[in-house]
């Protein structure tokens, strides 16, 4: 047998933090995404919304603008604002999970990658976070963020007085795109995770969305209940969204039972990525 | 035949597992499917082998070495390190797959330097050693090219290059010599020569058994989930007693010394060569034999050169899965 001596010395100096390592995915993912012009597009057009909201609250605070239209006020600024404006957003943020989510998991299980990233100092929750991460970037750009920048701008225009007043829009903000970010992030991800082709997995995302909403109203029908809402995950959301700010439900479930809901649902995409995310998959049978 | 045949195993377990990669009774299971059965394993630094035909548990036994699979019975260190610690794991072992996943886009060097972000080297430290790995692979040129634009022997080098390039005292190579020219199969070799005259452990799983040869400091013969041999090629062939050694004596005189050698019992057959310029004989006691040429040497007849004609892995590999395969 040969004799082998140890001859050479490993690395000795420092480490970045464990926590900091998932970004490493996030980073490259994102120089990827933005390589698609059409994608770099509808992103920028994400914001128009947005910017015209802010304009429009620019132009409500503008006495000289405004006796060029001969009104006081154009519109009020409060909860029904805010909520038209997450309105909007959200089906911007849905539209833009559509497109990028379905191709963040599955290039990588179809090509056997996940090996790769596994055989790091590296986890399965670490990969999800990095992949999940993206997404969490790129909704939290176009919903709560512009909705807080406009929140803090009619703050400025209308004074003190009105933030603190209204404090509860911000949160009702936050939370809502939060729930909701949370929501689309997830249930993509597992889609992605179980659908390899691109696709397919997009047109699933879109499927849960409507077909879980046209089942709603059939169960809803035959069974003459408002229980089908529960798998209607849009409805689900719009009285989560709702309830934080102030207004009543319009679907017939009570928030209690729409948060629970989606819990539920955010749940089962972890347990589905949690049997999916492997180095590697065991086929028996 | 399961279990060891040769000494390797029993002469090693004494050593410290500081040093060495050690299976105690590993079993894994997929639900009722067999992965691997009872392994018992020590594998010290060098070049090892693990040779055996598909569904024989080569790739399962090394991603339980590696964690990616944790084991449904027994225990694994790899030097002296669970398996289910990977920020310690993974500072020690460099893992190249079977498969060609690349990301999209990605140049070479891109490759390795965010792998090696991933480790947690900060960038500097990551560029250093990037280039170090595509230096050792013999790719510089190749660094800034898209691996997309790879030929089949590139992107088997830039696999290994992302599992070296962290200094790993051990390498777990799946199927390494997959898709490489003579050239640079030849050049591949050789830096894995190199790398085990480091200290590094070598686990290496091929189907090309001659290269096996040439490669191996000792192999891990495996069949149906289970070792069937582990060791010394050499050391395996001499434990194996129901197929007699063949001995090939280059000679003068051929057939001469095959009417002399035929007479005895342990000689089950003598056969001329092909080239008529020698003859093979096939022997149950080698030594035996070898005290009987001597006599024959000093009686006229001259000889040339004397070689075992089956201690290759090839050999050993037909003798041990080879028979058991076919009798299925």
């Amino acid at each position: 047998m040969a004799v082998h001596k140890r001859s050479y010395r490993s690395y000795a100096g420092g480490f970045t933090p464990e926590w900091s390592r998932f970004t490493i995915i996030t980073r490259y993912a994102f120089k990827n995404l933005f390589r698609s012009r059409l994608l770099t597009a509808y992103f920028v057009c994400c914001f128009f919304y947005p910017l015209g909201c802010a304009v429009a609250l620019y132009v409500n605070h503008n006495l000289s603008l405004l006796s060029a239209f001969n009104a006081r006020q154009v519109f009020a600024v409060d909860a029904g604002f805010f909520l038209s404006f997450l309105g909007v957003q959200s089906g911007f943020a849905f539209i833009l999970t559509a497109i990028v989510g379905p191709g963040l998991v599955s290039p990588d299980l179809a090509n056997n990658a996940l090996p790769l990233y596994l055989a790091r100092p590296f986890s399965r929750t670490e990969y999800v976070l990095g992949k999940m991460a993206i997404l969490l970037w790129l909704l939290s750009l176009i919903t709560w963020i512009p909705g807080l920048i406009l929140f803090l701008i009619e703050s400025s225009l209308s004074g003190g007085a009105w933030a603190r007043a209204n404090i509860g829009l911000a949160w009702g903000i936050f939370i809502g795109c939060g729930i909701e970010i949370l929501v689309f992030s997830l249930l993509s991800l597992a889609i992605s995770a179980w659908i390899k082709r691109k696709l397919a997995a997009g047109a699933a995302l879109l499927g849960v969305f409507f077909f879980g909403s046209g089942l709603a109203q059939v169960i809803n029908a035959v069974l003459e209940t408002k229980n089908g809402y529960l798998i209607d995950l849009g409805n689900l959301l719009t009285t989560v969204e709702g309830s934080l700010f102030g207004h009543s439900n319009v679907v017939g479930i009570s928030a209690s039972s729409a948060w629970i809901a989606l819990i539920a649902a955010c749940v089962f995409c972890v347990a589905l990525l949690e049997r999916k995310v492997r180095a590697y998959e065991v086929v028996v049978g | 035949m399961s279990g060891p045949v040769n000494g390797w195993m029993s002469e090693s377990v004494s050593a410290p597992g500081q040093t060495r990669i050690v299976f105690e009774e590993v079993s894994k299971f997929y639900g009722d499917v067999l992965g691997v059965n009872r392994v018992n394993l020590s594998i010290p630094p060098g070049i090892t082998s693990l040779v055996g035909p598909n569904g024989s548990g080569k790739t399962t036994l090394m991603n339980l070495m590696t964690g990616l699979v944790r084991p449904t019975r027994g225990h694994i260190r790899v030097l002296g390190i669970a398996p289910d610690d990977p920020e310690r794991l993974f500072r020690a072992v460099g893992y190249c797959t079977q498969f060609d996943s690349f990301p999209r886009g990605m140049t070479g060097y891109q490759f390795i330097y965010s792998y090696l972000r991933l480790f947690g080297y900060p960038h500097a430290k990551s560029c250093e050693l990037a280039m170090r790995a595509i230096d050792r692979v013999s790719l510089a040129d190749a660094a800034g090219r898209k691996i997309a634009g790879y030929s089949k022997g590139m992107r088997q080098r830039i696999k290994l290059a992302q599992a070296v390039c962290h200094n790993p005292s051990v390498l777990v190579l799946d199927e390494p010599l997959n898709g490489l020219d003579p050239l640079i199969r030849a050049e591949t070799i050789a830096l894995f020569r190199a790398l085990a005259a480091e200290g590094l452990h070598l686990i290496i799983s091929s189907h090309v058994l001659h290269e096996v040869d040439v490669i191996s400091d000792q192999v891990i013969l495996l069949s149906n989930g289970y070792v069937v041999a582990e060791g010394q090629i050499q050391g395996v062939r001499d434990e194996i007693q129901e197929h007699p050694m063949q001995i090939l004596i280059r000679c003068d005189k051929p057939g001469e010394l095959a009417s002399q050698v035929f007479h005895n019992d342990y000689v089950v057959e003598a056969r001329i060569h092909n080239d008529r310029q020698g003859v093979l004989v096939k022997t149950r006691d080698a030594d035996r034999f070898y005290l009987l040429l001597n006599k024959i040497a000093q009686n006229g007849v001259e000889i040339e050169s004397v070689a075992p004609a089956d201690d290759d892995v090839l050999s050993v590999y037909e003798y041990l899965i080879g028979t058991e395969e076919s009798t299925k």
